[in-house]
């Protein structure tokens, strides 16, 4: 008897409790839902964490938009998750483009938002909003580490492949920018579509130049083609990729072939933290059909830290925004958070990767870093 | 007529009810404007018989126009929307004369491959703003702001009412010339040059001349709507303009009923609303999406609304 | 001099793909004159089919790249020759008299059906999957040019299913009954042909064609992705038009037409490599301004 009295008492408060509303937006359908999906479960986590963890003043919902990577489409969920007043907060969008062409219409609605996955310096830097923040560093933080630590390498001569969209674009930009000015060469730069299937002609130009390394700015599927036919032509250039390709669906589409490929991502390495550790425990425990992917940790901080935010200020748009502008050294699964004044986190800890017997190795503690093996084209 | 301003009242009453709701009134100016672009289409397709699988590029072209002379010239915004509509009629003049020399599948082709062929091209060339597209100024006619409120005294409404209202006044308008073009003597001919070309010539008909007319007199209004939607979002790139966006326009005639305004406007409605109303499933909206339509294609044919027959009075 | 080698068998490589998507196009029509445009998705069905059987035997321990090779095929063949006849008699029949536009419709939207499917319900299917290495890959390099074996067994393998195809539509009954078809319904029925039977027929061996290249993309880029068939199918079917429709031969001068432009546009054009497809489908529009009806055109005359 007491003990169902209990779980009435317990219901009841659990009722009781205020439901904060919160917005997911990214693509869940089409060639980027992959990473979509994965950022949404994340988020989802958070969410599920929060609500059955102990002390939380509030009960939390996630709202779940899909914005198709498609920036009409990205305005029309931003305008829905903006004028629903029962919506608090968003963790917003992917896709770079669809992220530039929201930041107006969440500034109008005053919904705080903050990016976890686009990648594009403006997306913070191009405007003095204060509802938009980002968790995730730039591409110039990754490409400037990228490219220093190549020339620190000894590589010399890179021919470029990136996809022409404005993720391969802007990479393909700051790498070039950066590697120069470590005093590196670029014998070759060549746009591909982002559906491209074959590249043997781009890569048959690419042998006779023959560089030292690949630079290649893009996603995971055409990463793969690229690396693959590499091997087809038997083009031996080390292969130097970006946060695109930071997942595991790359190294299992690869196999063999993707020994020694370098890539670099910001944030901290969510396995080697405490917090990260324990994110991806529960996320192998809720069973969702999708891995977290790259950005997934992003999606989680982000959620989390919006959830975090909202139980010291309230569910109130204005009051969340003032919160997020105090956010300094905020303890995440991706390292320390601090915003600046353009809402974007000032601590972009860079992780570089190798694979290595078919997993994603930190560069530190690869057998790669210790001698005992070669990256290629040396 | 009246049933079409009986219509417009229809929708004007229901905006104004929705006044408040930013995001319905976004979907509804949408629907809107689709309409307008599938008039366009109408003309080609239905009338004509002149395919189009390049829909999204025209509405492109009008896009990119308006950004274009918005960003970089005093132009008043009023005339940008005309030269977006007038910048996609000159560029389907590229197409005329592979259109004009082909038949089915063959002109199928042509606008399928200038489809993919423009989608490119926006993405590869930095003048137009590459893959990260442009952003556009805030619409303004005359003294209007379209992206402030309106408030006056105790009345308040969301800008997008404004949109709406130019939204609806532009396809009303198109509506009304697509009707008229129906009935004219120009109607007549390009429905027999539909149904069987050589009869038409036979009969005097100049069949070139009339499917020229068509093709530019659509690709007119697909740009002009494309102008206005590229103001309402504020933003374009590449990925607007797919293929796939050309599928969905071609969708939505053959759902409503080739030839059929009414139908077409139907349809409009149901293919922009129903993926909203999917959201709850998210991922598996395109899947089910699909499913229908091929379902309302086998059991329904002719679509929703049939094009009723031609009276000769 | 070694490089051109490469970028000739670069190209003759796709060309060989882009033939076969062709050749199942251009029979389609030639039965039923309609355009079957889930024909590319079918094409990814098969590949991921073969996957998975290739997935099912390595399991069950069979180990000998030939056996698996044979198998992972026929089952790849098998499963497209399924679903085309199925898409052919549930989606294309029953809109027989309805307007081509709404077969092209239809089938345009099956094709969604089918890649969202794999995308969502094949495990792992919204990420590129790794496709095996099943016949040799040995490789002499003469300078720049590297010669795998396997593409050469490839290249070979296709030859001789277009030469097979070519054969039995020409020389055998069913050919012969498939012909009658094309030419005139009424007649073909009149004389005894049972018209649905050689209409599903047709279909699944188009279809069966077109998992043949779904196999030989897996094989030759060891990846397949569930978006595959999209761009194979408009390019297959860009070469079936080019070529004129309903002529087998017509589909594979296309195919290795397009796989010509698309290597010329990426390679000895003065402007970025990204520029190729703009160069390759504006040469397609330029040639159907010159020849409307392709370049072995359909023998049709209209005279006024």
């Amino acid at each position: 008897m007491r003990i169902i009295l209990a779980a009435l008492l317990f219901s009841l408060a659990a009722q009781a409790k205020e439901t904060v509303r919160i917005a997911f937006i990214g693509p869940l359908t089409g060639g980027n839902s992959a990473v979509g999906l994965g950022g949404r479960n994340s988020a989802d986590l958070a969410v599920k964490l929060h609500n059955a963890g102990p002390g939380s003043k509030y009960q939390y919902e996630l709202v779940v938009l899909d914005d198709e990577c498609k920036p009409d489409a990205g305005v029309q969920m931003a305008t829905k998750a903006g004028s629903d007043r029962s919506i608090v907060a968003g963790v917003t969008h992917y896709c770079s483009v669809v992220a530039m062409a929201t930041v107006d219409t969440f500034h109008r609605f005053g919904l705080p938002t903050i990016v976890w996955g686009a990648v594009l310096p403006d997306i913070t830097y191009g405007h003095d909003f204060k509802e938009i923040h980002r968790v995730n560093g730039t591409m110039i933080n990754q490409n400037e580490t990228n490219a220093k630590f190549m020339a620190a390498q000894g590589y010399k001569k890179f021919a470029v492949i990136h996809d022409t969209t404005d993720y391969g674009k802007g990479h393909d930009k700051y790498f070039t920018k950066f590697i120069t000015e470590s005093g590196g060469q670029i014998v070759g730069d060549f746009g591909v579509t982002a559906d491209q299937q074959d590249f043997t002609a781009e890569l048959t130009q690419i042998k006779a130049l023959s560089p030292q390394a690949l630079y290649f700015g893009g996603l995971t599927p055409i990463g793969v083609r690229i690396r693959s036919q590499m091997d087809k032509l038997g083009l031996n250039a080390q292969f130097d990729g970006t946060s695109g390709i930071v997942n595991d669906d790359f190294i299992k589409a690869l196999g063999p072939l993707a020994e020694s490929v370098l890539a670099f991502r910001e944030g901290a390495p969510a396995e080697k933290l405490p917090g990260g550790r324990k994110f991806l425990e529960e996320y192998g425990k809720q069973g969702y059909s999708n891995p977290p992917e790259a950005y997934g940790p992003f999606a989680f901080v982000a959620a989390d830290l919006l959830m975090q935010t909202i139980e010291k200020t309230g569910p109130d748009r204005r009051k969340i925004i003032a919160g997020l502008a105090q956010v300094k050294d905020f303890d995440s699964i991706v390292g320390k958070i601090t915003f600046d004044d353009h809402g974007q986190n000032t601590v972009p800890v860079i992780t570089k990767y190798v694979a290595q017997d078919g997993k994603w190795v930190l560069w530190e503690e690869s057998e790669y870093a210790r001698g005992s093996r070669k990256l290629r084209g040396k | 007529m009246r049933k079409g301003l009986l219509a417009a009242a229809a929708v004007l009453a229901v905006s104004l009810a929705l006044r408040e709701d930013d995001f319905a009134l976004l979907l509804l100016t949408r629907v809107l404007i689709v309409i307008l672009a599938c008039l366009g289409l109408n003309v080609q397709f239905g009338y004509a018989g002149v395919v189009n699988f390049a829909g999204a590029t025209f509405f492109g072209v009008g896009g990119y126009t308006a950004a274009v002379l918005a960003r970089s010239t005093a132009v008043p915004h009023l005339f940008i929307l005309l030269i977006g509509g007038a910048a996609a009629a000159l560029a389907g003049t590229i197409l005329v004369v592979p259109v004009l020399r082909t038949r089915g599948h063959y002109a199928a082709l042509v606008t399928i491959a200038f489809a993919l062929l423009f989608r490119t091209f926006f993405e590869v060339n930095d003048a137009l703003g590459g893959p990260q597209g442009l952003k556009l100024p805030e619409l303004r006619i005359g003294p209007v702001h379209f992206n402030d409120a309106i408030e006056i005294g105790s009345f308040f409404a969301s800008f997008y009412l404004k949109y709406i209202v130019l939204s609806l006044l532009l396809a009303a308008l198109g509506f009304a010339f697509v009707l008229r073009l129906e009935r004219s003597f120009i109607g007549v001919a390009l429905d027999c040059i539909r149904l069987d070309e050589i009869a038409a010539a036979s009969f005097g008909v100049d069949v070139a001349r009339w499917k020229i007319v068509a093709f530019t007199l659509g690709n007119f209004l697909i740009g002009l709507a494309g102008a206005l939607s590229a103001f309402m979002v504020g933003f374009i790139a590449p990925d607007n303009y797919s293929f796939g966006e050309s599928l969905i326009f071609v969708s939505i005639l053959l759902l409503g009923g080739l030839g059929n305004p009414w139908g077409l406007s139907l349809a409009s409605a149901v293919v922009l609303l129903l993926p909203e109303k999917l959201q709850v499933i998210a991922e598996y909206r395109f899947l089910l999406f699909a499913a229908v339509v091929i379902l309302i294609l086998l059991f329904r044919p002719a679509g929703l609304l049939p094009r009723p027959l031609r009276r000769l009075t | 001099m070694s490089i051109i080698a490469q970028y000739v068998m670069n190209g003759a490589m796709l060309g060989m793909m882009y033939a076969l998507v062709a050749v199942g196009f251009t029979l389609f029509f030639g039965v039923l004159d309609v355009i079957q445009f889930a024909h590319g998705d079918v094409l990814a069905a098969g590949a991921f089919a073969a996957l998975a059987v290739w997935l099912g035997l390595t399991r069950l321990g069979v180990a000998s790249p030939a056996l698996l090779l044979a198998l992972v095929v026929v089952a790849a063949t098998v499963a497209t020759a399924l679903l085309g006849a199925a898409v052919a008699r549930f989606l294309v029949l029953p809109l027989k008299g309805a307007p081509q536009l709404n077969v092209l419709l239809v089938t345009l939207m099956m094709g969604t059906v089918l890649r969202e499917s794999i995308r969502l319900f094949y495990p792992g299917g919204s990420q590129p999957q790794l496709f095996p290495a099943l016949l040799p890959t040995s490789s002499v390099a003469l300078g720049e040019f590297n010669l795998r074996i396997d593409n050469v067994i490839l290249l070979a393998a296709g030859t001789v299913l277009i030469a097979g195809t070519s054969l039995l539509v020409t020389r055998t009954r069913l050919g012969l009954a498939i012909r009658a078809v094309a030419q005139d319904e009424e007649t073909a029925r009149t004389m005894g042909v049972d018209f649905r039977r050689i209409v599903l027929l047709t279909f699944a061996l188009g279809s069966a064609l077109a998992a043949f290249a779904g196999v030989m993309d897996g094989l030759y880029y060891n990846e397949i992705f569930f978006g595959m068939g999209l761009l194979l199918g408009v390019i297959g079917f860009a070469a079936a038009i080019i070529g004129g429709l309903g002529n087998l031969y017509g589909a594979i001068l296309g195919g290795f037409f397009f796989a010509a432009l698309q290597t010329i546009g990426a390679v000895a054009l003065p402007f970025a490599s990204a520029y190729k497809d703009v160069f390759a489908f504006g040469v397609v529009i330029a040639l159907m301004a010159l020849r409307p009806k392709g370049l072995i055109g359909e023998r049709t005359s209209e005279r006024v």
